[in-house]
């Protein structure tokens, strides 16, 4: 059983089928949620929360399904909103408190943790002000605090740096990535970013047209790639072109003595060198390419609907 | 988690059980209705009339008072149901004066933040804030309307001859359903009309509008149509109307004229139902974040 599981769901807003069918396991620590304007990521996101019903199929968030238990997957879950949401007239305190109240801690805990939480992310000097004082970065930040003062075991972020500047999208990041290193939290977030699906995420899932076009491990998908390799080279190249070959290297000659290859894994960049160094070919430049996220996405966007009926990672 | 370390660490306590969540939602309603100085000034005013119906409810059984003030007129202070209908109409206006200031409150300020979506996210529903909100508006209502009405009968019962009390009991039940009916239509109205206008000050000026408005529509259609049936728009009038018969005062209205109970009841049904699907329409377009 994944963290969330996608059993042929199809969903219909207005009459337009928003989410098309779509079924997958996801079972990522930190899962990134991709996709282009209008290709489901919110849809999804609104119907693992139950504020969409399912048309056809069905959702399961930790096994509970999102029609009939709605109210126990809302209990494991941390939401943070893509736009501003708060009641600008309460304190940063008074607010965590409040939503820490509603997902069912106790008066007192969940003062004490509301404070812990503000803490945490950074706003514990600002925790008295009316949050509607606060700046872009700080209500960002919030709305991220009241997602985690309850402890849940799922924490939703909608594009989580939106709006920020530099410095605030680093801190969020930051937050971002040492909840993920506690442990305790699964996280789905939903960015337009690739660098910051790229930067907090171990697996990513790709939305297009309301189906799934890539669900891959980031780091797998990375590592198959992780033997292409460039070099720029002056001197033999024929014969160091020959002699890698003899080792079990797939590999092509260019003219200015530009070589590419795959190697084998039993293979390693030293061998190159090695030989380099016996036939007196000076190595230049060594390019070893992995596939990056945007590649995975690219890919994914040129692919046609993509992936067969039922993906796992 | 911690102050000082800022470390997180996951909550492993007791979970409070999901129908308290509403009581979480009323408290802070609750605690944001009251927290302004106008609320309470409101409050105090609304008060007002019940210690001079207090008053006079001393006098009237005081007899060396009575026989000061009234000079030989014993009907100058009868406590009845035509007085207690006073008592229940005067708080009753009071409660709209207090329900246009509350009710907006209690929803503008989560819905000109657009906190809807992180307020439902919880484990919440539509029914369940909608419910929050309205104990938090009934209750603040409940103590200028039904509650002071039945201290003034329970003080007159302690005043007056031993058998008045129980002569006079369906006077306690109309006090009492009288005032739950208006409180629980003024809840529903002022939170309906709130959730759909952005601006404090507006939602209360809307909340009379909706009151005497088809008030003067009604009387309009009566003087044009030569119908009695114009004045089911006439809210302050069917409610007079329902007050007087639960109470069992005298009608003011010739019989050709009245209207029906059963109309009535039926008119303040369609009206509570139209504000349940304003609130609903209202709620349902807010709760999620749309992208």
């Amino acid at each position: 059983m994944g963290i969330v599981d996608l059993d042929g769901l199809e969903v219909r807003l207005g009459g337009r089928t928003v989410l098309a069918g779509i079924t997958g396991e996801l079972q990522g620590h930190a899962i990134g949620l991709l996709g282009p304007n209008g290709a489901g990521k919110s849809t999804l996101i609104n119907t693992l929360l139950g504020f969409h019903e399912p048309f056809k199929g069905t959702a399961r968030v930790f096994g509970f399904d999102v029609r009939r238990e709605r109210s126990r997957i809302r209990q494991q879950i941390g939401y943070m909103p893509e736009n501003d949401s708060f009641i600008g007239n309460m304190s940063g305190v008074k607010f965590v408190r409040y939503m820490a109240e509603l997902a069912g801690l106790p008066q007192e805990v969940a003062l004490e943790r509301a404070h812990e939480a503000l803490f945490y992310v950074g706003l514990g000097e600002v925790r008295y002000r009316k949050i509607s004082t606060y700046s872009l970065g700080m209500k960002q930040l919030i709305k991220l605090a009241q997602a985690l003062a309850h402890g849940p075991r799922l924490l939703i972020l909608d594009e989580p740096t939106n709006g920020l500047d530099p410095m605030a999208r680093q801190r969020m990041i930051q937050v971002i990535k040492e909840i993920r290193k506690e442990g305790s939290i699964r996280l789905l977030i939903s960015s337009h970013l690739l660098r910051d699906i790229d930067e907090t995420c171990d697996e990513v899932l790709i939305l297009k047209g309301g189906r799934i076009a890539a669900l891959s491990n980031i780091e797998q998908e990375r590592n198959s790639h992780r033997n292409f390799i460039e070099l720029e080279t002056v001197g033999a190249t024929e014969q160091f072109t020959a002699r890698i070959r003899a080792l079990g290297c797939e590999c092509a000659a260019y003219p200015g003595g530009r070589i590419k290859l795959v190697m084998p894994d039993k293979i390693a960049a030293r061998d190159l060198y090695v030989i380099a160094s016996e036939l007196g070919v000076q190595i230049r430049r060594m390019n070893q390419r992995r596939d990056s996220l945007e590649d995975i996405f690219l890919r994914a966007m040129d692919s046609e609907i993509g992936r067969p009926e039922h993906v796992s990672v | 988690m911690s102050v000082y370390k800022h470390d997180y660490r996951a909550y492993t306590g007791e979970v409070t059980p999901l129908w308290t969540r509403v009581n979480v939602l009323a408290r802070y309603a609750f605690s944001e209705a009251w927290s302004s100085k106008i609320t309470v000034t409101l409050f105090t005013l609304s008060l007002a009339p019940i210690i001079v119906f207090l008053i006079l409810i001393y006098v009237a059984n005081n007899p060396i008072a009575r026989a000061l003030i009234t000079r030989g007129n014993p009907q100058a202070f009868a406590i009845d149901a035509k007085f207690f209908l006073k008592v229940i109409e005067m708080q009753s206006w009071c409660a709209l004066v207090v329900t246009a200031w509350i009710a907006p409150r209690l929803i503008s300020f989560d819905l000109s933040d657009n906190a809807l979506p992180i307020l439902l996210s919880h484990p919440i529903s539509r029914v369940g804030y909608i419910s929050g909100k309205f104990i938090a508006l009934f209750s603040s209502l409940s103590a200028i309307t039904w509650f002071p009405c039945l201290l003034l009968f329970a003080y007159q019962g302690y005043s007056s001859a031993e058998h008045w009390t129980a002569a006079n009991l369906p006077i306690a039940f109309g006090l009492l359903v009288g005032s739950l009916i208006w409180i629980a239509f003024l809840s529903l109205l002022g939170l309906a009309l709130s959730s759909w206008v952005k601006w404090r000050v507006v939602a209360t000026g809307v909340i009379f509008a909706a009151v005497f408005v088809p008030a003067g529509v009604g009387g309009i259609v009566t003087a044009i149509m030569r119908t009695k049936w114009g004045f089911l728009l006439n809210l302050p009038f069917i409610m007079s109307l329902l007050w007087q018969r639960l109470l069992g005062a005298p009608e003011f209205m010739r019989s050709g004229q009245s209207i029906p109970t059963t109309a009535i009841v039926i008119m303040l049904g369609l009206a509570c139902l139209l504000c349940i699907a304003m609130l609903n329409a209202r709620i349902r377009a807010r709760e999620v974040v749309r992208g």
